[in-house]
């Protein structure tokens, strides 16, 4: 990625004001206290419907989101990244979304990438547009997550059959009928993995699009370790066991 | 009758007693209860005649009645595990579920807050 593009201001392409309007876009939040209010105001400039889903922060998060997330839920207890991601979709269904998208509140997505998957959506193009960071530049996702991360595409290709890019990137949107059948019942980072057999057994159309992930110092301790990989390879898999 | 002996069965027939109490009045599953009656009245009659366990692991190719035992207890262990570790997900997935109404409710509600004298959701 050149040097050009990081010091580049995120100004969002145009996105159809109404377009806009009926998206809702949810944000898991836990313990971002530092950080969120910048993921958050971009995102808000573009979007009026977006929902930050504090996931029983001890950070003094939920006090951050006051104010800067336009509709702001709490996790009274830690529940994990996929029950935070339902809770907003759910919420946004109950207010009547058109279109559904999740971002990460950590600041590793970028609005403008956000606003393309809407747009592909939105379109009719297909009912799910997922962020691909595979088909793009790859320099900048770190080589050790970059084998952590093929593992996880080889092992849904086995087990669900689906052939994608990447698999457990952050940044989706779902059509209203998709985020209806879709529901997330894995808690915890398992359901990045639930998504995609749900996905693909759904037969809805899916695209992948090339997004740009910024990694920075904070969102890599933030993000999966390689133990981390193994606990979600264990969850999935008693799972689909047991379902 | 060894010391061990008597202590064992008045432990047993303890357990049997509160068994046939939580039958009766219900508590107990009918399916559950009757198994661990049979199990019960297995290791009474396992206490009364230890070289019958010997017996009937002989006759299924195990050497000593106590390595039968033994099989016999890691498999009732595992299937604890199994049936405790269910329990644990089910709880989590409805706590999940509360916590998530509790979200939404709460949310819905600082979103529309009820007029002044109005009909409010209590």
């Amino acid at each position: 990625m050149s040097r050009a593009d990081e010091s580049r201001p995120a100004i969002p392409p145009p996105l159809d004001p109404e377009v806009a309007a009926a998206t809702w876009i949810v944000v898991p939040v836990h313990n971002e206290a530092r950080v969120i209010a910048d993921t958050l105001r971009p995102l808000v400039s573009t979007f009026s419907n977006v929902v930050a889903v504090d996931d029983g922060s001890t950070d003094g998060t939920w006090e951050a989101l006051d104010g800067v997330a336009p509709y702001r839920l709490r996790h009274l207890v830690n529940r994990g990244q996929g029950a935070a991601l339902q809770t907003g979709t759910e919420f946004a269904l109950r207010r009547g979304a058109a279109r559904i998208g999740h971002f990460d509140a950590d600041g590793q997505h970028r609005v403008e990438d956000l606003v393309r998957l809407v747009d592909a959506v939105a379109s009719g193009s297909c009912d799910i547009a997922l962020g691909d960071r595979f088909s793009g530049d790859l320099a900048q996702v770190p080589r050790g997550r970059r084998w952590l991360l093929r593992g996880a595409v080889l092992f849904h290709r086995l087990a669900s059959g689906i052939a994608l890019n990447d698999v457990h990137n952050g940044l989706r949107v779902f059509s209203r009928r998709a985020a209806e059948r879709l529901e997330i019942t894995a808690d915890r980072m398992a359901h990045a993995s639930e998504l995609i057999d749900l996905i693909a057994r759904s037969g809805l159309p899916v695209r992948e699009l090339p997004v740009t992930i910024r990694y920075s110092d904070y969102s890599r301790a933030k993000g999966q370790r390689w133990t981390g990989g193994f606990r979600i390879l264990f969850h999935y898999t008693v799972a689909r066991v047991l379902d | 009758m060894s010391p061990f002996q008597i202590i064992i069965l008045a432990a047993l027939a303890i357990a049997a007693v509160t068994l046939v109490v939580g039958l009766v009045r219900g508590r107990v599953g009918r399916l559950s209860g009757s198994v661990f009656l049979v199990v019960l009245a297995a290791g009474a009659v396992a206490a009364v005649d230890p070289d019958l366990t010997t017996a009937v692991a002989r006759s299924l190719g195990i050497r000593r009645g106590a390595d039968l035992l033994l099989y016999l207890l890691v498999l009732a262990v595992l299937q604890g595990f199994l049936v405790v570790y269910l329990k644990l997900r089910h709880l989590r997935r409805e706590m999940t579920q509360l916590v998530r109404r509790i979200a939404i409710r709460d949310a819905e509600r600082a979103a529309a807050p009820s007029r002044d004298g109005g009909h409010g959701e209590a």
